[in-house]
């Protein structure tokens, strides 16, 4: 980090996409501001005006208050890139843009799905999809830790949940890509950023409605077959919606947690002493996982809308005006984590904010830590080396931190015998 | 010192037991049970970190 202040609040940038594909995460900047100014109103280009939050406390105070500060309005902060008022994501209406009451019905249908007691029966399916994903690329020299390890395991594991055949997963894997990466070239196969998300969208609303209309005939105990006999006030819960929460579950359950594995290796990498550390200690994986996803903070930001005048640190807030919550600021946040700048696997307590906080705090948090759990625990047990092979190719957003490429040498051992 | 927890905002996402054993306990409902509602001050520290590290902020630690 540097010390002297070079940057200044007309040129910082913190929402270009460029600039994360290019830089990765804008630390220095967000540092500056959670020093300077921490509440601080931005007005970029072909972007609507938004406050920039920063700092761990008041991401926490207004997170807390579901109902003063709106999902609905605003999800999140966007470049306009086409010139037009457009969400880089297609239009749902999923828990991600519902606000109190409804959000609380919707959540209900499978938040008991996903608590640690729920996931916990998921953790030997987990282990058998690590182990095999790991067994590929054994006995390899090289490979790129992305399409080889990374991005199959949250897929694999989602799939099972919802219960997609295995021989769909590949068509689903390509949806959530062009679906959630459409602003980066590299996954768009139409000819712009909005005809490959629509694509995707109608590919996986066309695949849902087919296997809903199976779980209401034949119920299941998958999480497909719990959403399309979930109700709401009593009431089935419409289509629309319906199919806009299989959409969020397949998005949210697999960039993420791609992006934490691929960060937690990179950062160990980083840090050999910390890999070697884990190696040595594996009863330090629970805090090694809250770090890596801590360190990684895969979802750079969301959106709140005031819905009435209201006070953040000192700073008027008017009705109407949104506020971007920056997590990944938040969990560098001076004022909260000792050296935040280290990546240390036994940080303890980890209070970070990279699964949100509040009513809207991530619905597969647990199902995360599980996987990750698992992924690092063989990868500590396997992986005997491990090296940069390339340069990183970061995807091109300001929503979710993304390495799409992370070309490795390695040496990875076979699985020990089964006990 | 009193505790409350929020029953509808309450997920079972466990961190209060890991924080404060003594006070919280997560049972097969999914839901923290209050095993005491009034900690003593010995246990201040534990029972603000799980006020702190619930996920869905759904427990109040007050000074009544």
């Amino acid at each position: 980090m540097e010390t002297k202040d070079a940057l200044s609040l007309e040129s910082l940038n913190i929402i270009g996409p460029d600039y994360y594909a290019q830089n990765g995460y804008p630390h220095r900047e967000w540092t500056y501001l959670r020093k300077h100014k921490p509440v601080f109103w931005c007005e970029f280009p072909k972007t609507d005006p938004f406050w920039a939050i920063t700092k761990h406390a008041d991401i926490t105070q207004i997170s807390k208050q579901p109902r003063l500060f709106l999902n609905g309005p605003r999800l999140l902060v966007f470049v306009n890139e086409e010139g037009l008022e457009q969400s880089p994501t297609p239009p749902f209406r999923h828990l991600l843009d519902m606000d109190p009451p409804e959000h609380n019905e919707y959540r209900a249908i499978v938040s008991r799905h996903f608590t640690p007691r729920s996931v916990r029966p998921l953790q030997p399916e987990i282990e058998n999809i690590t182990r095999h994903v790991l067994d590929e690329v054994t006995g390899r020299e090289q490979c790129d830790f992305v399409t080889d390890v990374s991005s199959k395991i949250p897929l694999a594991v989602i799939a099972e949940l919802l219960g997609v055949p295995h021989k769909d997963w590949e068509q689903l894997f390509r949806w959530t890509n062009e679906t959630i990466g459409g602003g980066d070239p590299e996954f768009q196969a139409g000819t712009t950023a909005q005809e490959t998300m629509e694509r995707s969208r109608l590919g996986l609303f066309q695949y849902f409605t087919d296997m809903v209309a199976d779980r209401m005939k034949h119920p299941t105990n998958d999480i497909t077959s719990i959403v399309a006999n979930g109700k709401v006030h009593g009431q089935p819960i419409p289509q629309f919606e319906m199919l806009s929460y299989y959409f969020l579950l397949v998005v949210a359950g697999n960039e993420t947690t791609r992006n934490a594995t691929t960060g937690g290796l990179r950062a160990f990498i980083e840090y050999p002493e910390q890999w070697q550390k884990l190696k040595r200690h594996p009863e330090l994986i629970d805090s090694a996982v809250e770090e890596i996803v801590r360190w990684t903070s895969p979802v750079i930001q969301f959106a709140r809308t005031a819905t009435e005048d209201t006070v953040i640190r000192g700073q008027k807030i008017k009705a109407g005006e949104s506020v971007c919550l920056f997590y990944p600021s938040a969990n560098r946040d001076e004022e909260v984590f000792e050296e935040p700048f280290k990546f240390d696997i036994s940080r303890d307590p980890n209070p970070h904010l990279a699964f949100g906080i509040g009513q809207h705090s991530c619905l597969g948090a647990n199902l995360a830590r599980l996987e990750l759990k698992v992924i690092f625990s063989q990868l500590a047990e396997r992986l005997d080396h491990a090296e940069l092979a390339g340069p990183v190719e970061r995807l091109r957003s300001s929503f979710v931190g993304g390495i799409k490429h992370m070309p490795i040498r390695m040496k990875m051992k076979p699985a020990a015998a089964a006990a | 010192m009193k505790v409350v927890v929020d029953q509808k905002l309450c997920e079972g996402n466990m961190k209060c037991q890991q924080a404060a054993p003594e006070v919280f306990e997560v049972r097969d409902d999914d839901k923290s049970h209050l095993l005491i509602d009034r900690p003593p001050e010995r246990l201040r520290q534990k029972v603000k970190l799980a006020e702190r590290m619930c996920p869905r902020q759904a427990i109040t630690v007050s000074d009544e």
